[in-house]
């Protein structure tokens, strides 16, 4: 009797389905590339994931309103299917699973018990912790119960967006939920912030299918978020960035500069200070980016980013960035990612005052004796 | 003006050197390096064209600077992909499509040959085995088919 799907290697998946070693290796490339890797990567990714088992992966959706789940659908390389299919074992999705209420909720207990200590744990949304967790509940469960359970046996911890990155738009002011990111709540895991209002679909699928293929959290700048995708700014790789050298910017969206390409750094693009791989990766399967459209970059994937001014207000502006910089939710925020960051390097450090002042208002850790 | 088509839209390429934009310049010099490192080590090497900020300019700038070699190679597996030879020996350009024919990637190789071409030894290994299968169950076959005849 042949083994049953979950039990075989990812290669032999693959071969049972048709695809062939050069095609494999060929995904592999096109994965490579669209995850911004180093291009000898590709073949390196399809030698490891052919003898892997597919990882038990567990999708949880809070406070959010499914922009980066739809994000997520349009994956092109590797396309949503292909991964969910041949790659990974989604386990649980609310979103996309057939079965509903107790069953649904069964599902996803099956999945936590028997892959305990070994399942990737996605969260998608911000945690809403105002009213005892009641903002956001599924099966009589708040979101903040429900994340610090299905934690404990997780491998690691992806954060699909930037509302479970950084807390995102549920946590801008005034914040009426008390809403924070998973790395405010969870401590003592690996967690890898995949930012982005929504995240470009492809560093969704490349965060997690990079995870799966080395088994290792990937090299993460300081807010947690892989250098791969999140090592350069967008400014640094703009096509119009030519523009701003020589000092060339529209005034307006219809002036001569906006209709010759010039830079659009005067009409508050945030390019220079937002870490992201729009203008490789692009969107829509690699067709553009905002600013290929015209519109300057409103630098969603960095944290506190709607608090911090207009989004047309250049980055020189006198007041833009000073209420993000100052706002103590994102004093914590920092604190809260470096806790994140201390447990994947397991050097968790002492902590600062102020995240001691925060927990000791919010008693929501797991282990609270890793602060 | 009424209508889109009707606004005028000119984009303008940074300053170029020689002729060519800067980016295709380092791309070549680049190459410089990878084909002496091949020439004198056997060292392969890859760029990945969809990892560079060029404009559609550059990329019709740098295939017209490699231009056309001899050999060009078709991969039929999960889409075609198409391996050209430019006119620098040694230097790939190779583009990957899906089956709807989208280009998934883009990347200029600087081998004897890609690797994704060469069969692999553990497919060869089991190109010999379904072969002898084969064989075995048309010998088997036909020996069936003779002791029938006979009774």
């Amino acid at each position: 009797m042949p083994p049953a799907t979950d039990d075989l290697a990812v290669g032999e998946m693959l071969r049972r389905h048709g695809v062939s070693r050069r095609g494999f290796i060929k995904y592999c490339t096109s994965v490579a590339s669209a995850m911004a890797l180093p291009p000898w990567m590709g073949p390196a990714m399809a030698q490891q994931l052919h003898g892997a088992l597919r990882p038990s992966v567990i999708y949880l959706s809070f406070q959010e309103c499914t922009g980066c789940f739809e994000s997520f659908t349009r994956s092109f390389a590797p396309t949503m299917e292909n991964l969910i299919f041949n790659v990974i074992s989604l386990d649980y999705d609310d979103t996309l699973m057939a079965a509903a209420g107790d069953a649904a909720e069964s599902a996803l207990a099956k999945a936590m018990h028997d892959n305990f200590g070994k399942y990737v744990l996605i969260i998608d949304g911000s945690v809403p912790t105002g009213a005892g967790g009641g903002y956001c509940t599924a099966g009589g469960k708040s979101a903040v119960d429900t994340l610090r359970e299905a934690a404990k046996g997780s491998a690691a911890i992806i954060c699909v967006g930037t509302c479970s990155s950084f807390g995102g738009i549920p946590f801008a002011d005034p914040n009426p939920t008390d809403a924070w990111p998973v790395s405010a709540i969870v401590s003592g895991k690996p967690i890898i912030n995949v930012s982005g209002c929504p995240p470009i679909p492809e560093v969704i699928t490349g965060t997690m299918l990079q995870f799966v293929t080395t088994g290792k959290v990937p090299d993460l700048d300081e807010h947690l978020r892989p250098k791969a995708f999140f090592g350069t700014t967008i400014h640094d790789r703009c096509y119009r960035r030519p523009f701003y050298d020589q000092g060339k910017f529209a005034k307006t969206f219809d002036d001569e500069g906006a209709r010759n390409g010039w830079c659009l750094y005067e009409l508050g693009c945030k390019g220079p200070t937002t870490y992201n791989a729009c203008a490789t990766t692009k969107w829509n399967g690699g067709t553009s980016f905002p600013i290929e459209s015209g519109h300057g970059c409103i630098g969603c994937s960095e944290p506190g980013f709607w608090d911090k001014g207009s989004l047309y207000a250049p980055l020189s502006a006198p007041d833009w960035g000073k209420a993000g910089e100052s706002s103590p939710r994102q004093v914590m925020e920092i604190a809260a990612a470096g806790i994140g960051a201390g447990a994947v390097l397991g050097v968790v450090s002492a902590g600062s005052g102020r995240l001691r002042q925060y927990r000791s208002e919010h008693p929501l850790d797991t282990e609270p004796e890793d602060i | 003006m009424s209508r889109l088509s009707e606004i005028a839209v000119r984009v303008e390429g940074p300053t170029r050197v020689g002729g060519l934009g800067g980016g295709v310049q380092a791309v070549l010099s680049e190459l410089v390096g990878m084909l002496e490192a091949l020439a004198s080590h056997g060292q392969c090497a890859t760029i990945d064209l969809r990892s560079l900020p060029m404009s559609p300019h550059d990329r019709i700038e740098l295939q017209s600077a490699l231009g056309d070699g001899e050999v060009q190679a078709n991969l039929t597996a999960d889409g075609v992909s198409t391996l050209r030879e430019t006119a620098l020996c040694g230097v790939w350009w190779v583009e990957h499509r899906d089956h709807e024919g989208k280009l998934i990637a883009e990347l200029i190789e600087v081998s004897t040959i890609p690797a994704i071409l060469a069969a692999s030894l553990i497919d060869v290994a089991a190109s010999a085995r379904t072969l002898r299968e084969r064989l075995s169950v048309g010998r088997n076959g036909s020996e069936r088919t003779d002791h029938a005849t006979r009774n």
